[in-house]
Formats: structure tokens, sequence, C-alpha cells
């Protein structure tokens, strides 16, 4: 891991009233690596991706992409800094193609006449030569997922934040996406940060992980580190489970 | 017979000009779901913009929107920055305040200016007939339709298969996933309010060919886009002119066969109809 911080979150915290939903987390992610972020459900994942990428302004704390402070800048600029995320509930342009909502992510860098070559690229990477006319709204959700994944990537991040793509998905789906993203982080070395249920492949696809619950870090490390960790598990299954063997939903 | 079809054809012709007003709206109202109640003042504005052109500086009510088309975009752009931007975040109900708040002002104004009788310009090179098999027709009215249904296609052209066309419609079906694209929504918002009202700067061209303006006229425009609208959903171009062509129709065949005072009854009527038995509108999606 010899490469640089691309992204660094200090004591990052929001509340939504009396709910304190991130509470003083730092993380970093390096560049080109492949990190986890789990931890039960409302443990404050989702609320810690949009802080990073400028949904919401932390109450305090900082984050920095690429050395730039970050914490209160606007989404698109952060887009444009080179940082993407997919959503949890798939947020397609349902009124759009698939290859015009690549089409949309593909001109966050390049211009008119670039574009075209960087959706074809994009849709040859993912395999959706055989959807890419259809409408989204169409999509079943295992395809849309996957579009969602493309967009972002069309827009050509350093840093990929992917917010449960792995939901829903079949098994031999699921082994599908881990070689593209696989891929993706090798070849477009784009480094991923994975929100992640499906333990599978949290703990094959991922380089760290961090574990949150109840809004704090409670854990970070290898992934044989995380699957050991008493904390992680009591988090997880309970007080008292110490011992069994962890699998989370 | 004869008077049916001139009628029908006169209400098509009307259609058109309706759909083109209407589309200005769908834009503003279809990508940031902000009530603009001020809409058919500004189509009431570009028209006495154009009876100013005309009799001041001679120029043709045809040609003016080379001038008001882009006035009218800054103003919308204004407009946006100024008033509207401020309220997205907030309540519908103030943004209804605003918008409002704006037409009346608007009112206000145009009758302090130009005072409250109508206005006309005499003269447009597309003015005097055309005869189509025993038809007669205003050419002004022919141009004018045939040059409404042009900008409706650019319009469309624009939003299926240009950048900022395509900024306009991901911000519009998704404000947060179309800024995670690297998309300002700030700055696509205000390209869509502004396009929006300078398309009443055709439309107001246009209409300034063959009518009069006076300072209430505002209340018809801005009532029957929100008839064509409500008739056509949002997300349908095809939709949009088809019930632009609808209200036009209806509206002729009511003033030809019942009384002239009855046109902003039926439209009101349509409206208040299809709210009541599809609140969707006839082509829109979901």
């Amino acid at each position: 891991m010899s490469n640089e911080k691309i992204l660094t979150a200090s004591g990052i915290t929001k509340s939504f009233g009396s709910l304190i939903a991130v509470n003083h987390v730092d993380l970093e992610i390096y560049e080109e690596e492949i990190v986890g972020l789990i931890g039960p459900n409302g443990a404050g994942k989702t609320t810690l991706f949009n802080l990073i990428n400028g949904l919401e302004t932390p109450d305090q704390g900082e984050v920095t992409f690429k050395g730039i402070d970050i914490t209160a800048m606007s989404p698109h600029k952060i887009c444009q800094l080179g940082m993407a995320r997919s959503f949890q509930v798939t947020r397609s342009f349902t009124q759009m193609s698939v290859e015009e909502a690549i089409k949309v992510g593909a001109y966050n860098r390049k211009n008119e006449k670039e574009v075209q070559e960087k959706v074809e690229w994009v849709i040859n990477f993912f395999g959706l030569e055989e959807i890419r006319d259809c409408k989204c709204s169409d999509l079943g959700l295992a395809s849309l997922r996957k579009v969602e994944v493309a967009r972002a990537t069309a827009t050509e991040p350093n840093l990929l934040l992917l917010d449960e793509v792995a939901a829903g998905l079949t098994s031999a789906e699921l082994l599908k996406l881990m070689s593209e993203l696989r891929r993706l982080n090798k070849e477009a070395k784009i480094a991923l940060c994975v929100v992640e249920h499906v333990m599978q492949m949290v703990m094959s696809l991922c380089e760290r992980i961090f574990v949150l619950d109840a809004g704090e870090l409670i854990a970070q490390g290898v992934p044989e580190e995380i699957s050991n960790n008493q904390r992680v598990i009591e988090a997880y299954l309970g007080r008292g489970s110490y011992g069994k063997t962890s699998s989370a939903d | 017979m004869e008077t049916i079809f001139q009628s029908v054809f006169s209400g098509v012709l009307m259609g058109c000009i309706y759909a083109l007003i209407a589309l200005g709206l769908s834009l503003i109202f279809g990508v940031m779901n902000v009530v603009n109640f001020a809409h058919g003042d500004f189509v009431m504005l570009s028209m006495y913009f154009t009876f100013w052109a005309g009799s001041l500086w001679g120029i043709d009510a045809v040609l003016t929107p080379l001038v008001t088309f882009p006035l009218l975009f800054l103003f919308g752009v204004i407009i946006y920055y100024g008033l509207i931007s401020r309220t997205l975040r907030e309540h519908y109900t103030i943004q209804i305040a605003i918008t409002v708040g704006l037409m009346t002002f608007l009112r206000a104004i145009t009758q302090l200016v130009w005072q409250a009788r109508p206005r006309a310009l005499t003269y447009s090179f597309i003015q005097g007939n055309i005869q189509v098999g025993g038809y007669v027709i205003a050419l002004s009215r022919l141009v004018s339709a045939i040059i409404s249904l042009i900008i409706i296609g650019s319009i469309s052209y624009f939003l299926n298969r240009t950048w900022p066309g395509r900024e306009i419609r991901a911000t519009s079906d998704d404000l947060d996933a179309a800024s995670l694209m690297g998309i300002n929504y700030q700055k696509t918002y205000a390209i869509a309010f502004g396009l929006g009202s300078s398309l009443t700067a055709i439309a107001g061209g246009l209409l300034m060919t063959f009518q009069q303006v006076d300072p209430t006229m505002g209340l018809r425009f801005g009532l029957l886009s929100w008839c064509i609208l409500a008739l056509a959903g949002l997300g349908s171009l095809p939709g949009l002119l088809i019930s632009g062509l609808i209200v036009g129709v209806s509206e002729s065949l009511a003033m030809t066969f019942w009384d002239p005072r009855a046109r902003l009854l039926v439209i009101y009527l349509i409206f208040v109809l299809v709210l009541w038995v599809r609140p969707r509108g006839i082509f829109g999606r979901k």
C-alpha cells in the first residue's frame, strides 16, 4: 500500500435532531485500494457516504479529497474532482435509455466528440450491449444496479462509493459483479469504497474494512482481523454471542 | 359544415401556439417542480415588448423574437436566481406566493407603462388571407402555427440530443443523482427557467401579428397553459402538442357556436374535468 491517501475524513459528526447518526468518525482511503464499510442496519453507513460526497454537510470535522478540503463543497463539484457514487435505492434516470443515462455521466469529463467513445467503453466493460436501448424504467433490479455503477464509472472517478450494490442479487450475479469491480479497480485504477451487507463479497473483495455501529467507528483492519473482532461480532449478533459464526442479514 | 371546418382549422392553428406557450411552462414545472403562476404574464409582457418594438422602431412582429428571445431568457434567469432559487427548499405555498406576487407585479407595471387599453400593431408582412379549396385562412395564423411547430421540434431536439438538454432531463428525473454526475443543478434550473420564459417571447411575437394585447391577458394564457399541461401530463412532447390542439379547437368551437365570451369558461371546464377524471393527464408518464 505504497499509494497516497486519496480521501481523509477526520472527526466527522452529523446529528439529525437528537439522533447522532455519525459520531467523530475518522477514516482514510488510499489510491487504488478497495475498502469495505460494514455495520448493522442504521449504523450510519449511508449518512457517512452522504457526508463524504457532499449531499449532507457534517456538523463537525472535515473531509479532504486529493488534498482539497471538500467538507462544504457541493456534490457536482466533488464529482468533477473525481468522486462518484451509486445509491442503495437505485436512482436511475427513468425516462432515459441505458445508453443515454451513461452518457449523462460521461459528460462530466468528456466533450461532445469524445463522449460516445467513453460510453462505448463503459457499455462494453459492464456487458450492457443487450440492454443499451432499454428504458431505465423497464429494467429489473440487477440491471438497474449495474447501470448505476456504469453511470458512475462513466464520470471517470478516482474514488467510487458503492452503496449496497450487491443487495438482492443472485449468487451468480454477485460473482459476476465482483469480478467486474475487481477489474474496474485494477484496469481503470479506481479506488472503491463499498457499503455492503453481503459478507461474502466484503470479505473476499476488500483489502481493508471499516466497521460502523450506532454512528461510531468500532473497528478497522484487514478482513481476518475484522471477522475475529469481538466488538464487531457483538455489534452484529448482540452481546453474549461471541464464538458463533458471523453472518449479517 | 363549412363553418365547423373553418372553426376547427382556426382552433388547430391557435392550438400550435398554445402548445408552444405550454411547453415553456412544462419546462419550468416539469424540471424544477415550481408552480409558476406568472407564466401567462410572461406572454403578455412579450406581447408588449413586441408592440413596443413594432410601434417605436417599426420592427415586424414576426422578427421581434430575435430580440425578445434573448431578453426574456435573461429575464427568466434573473427571476430564477433572484426569486425562485431561494424558495426551492421551502414549502410550495411560498413558491406560489412568490409567483403570484410576480404576476401581480407584472400586471401592475404594464398597466402603468402602457395603460389599460388594448394595443395592437397595424401591420405585419405575414398579413392577408390565402384560399384553400374555398376556405379562407389567415396567413398570419398559418405562419405562426408553422413557426410554433418548428420551435417545438427544435426544443425536442435540444432536450433529447444535446448536452444541456440531457442535463435538464437528468436533473428533472433525479436531482441528487444528477448532482453526483457532476451536474450543477442551479445552472441547469436557470437554463430551464430562462428557456421556458424565452419561449413566451416567440409566442408573444407570433400572437401580435393578429391579436391585440391588454394587461389582463396573462390570465388567459396562464390558465390555458395549465390546462394543456394537465391534459398532457409531464414528459410527453407529442402529448403536449395534441393537448394544445384540443384546447385550441375547443376554444374555437365554443367561440363559433356558443359565445365568444365563453372561451375561458370552456378552457377552465376542460381543466377541472381532467383533474377530476384523470389527474395524471392523458399522455403523462407514471
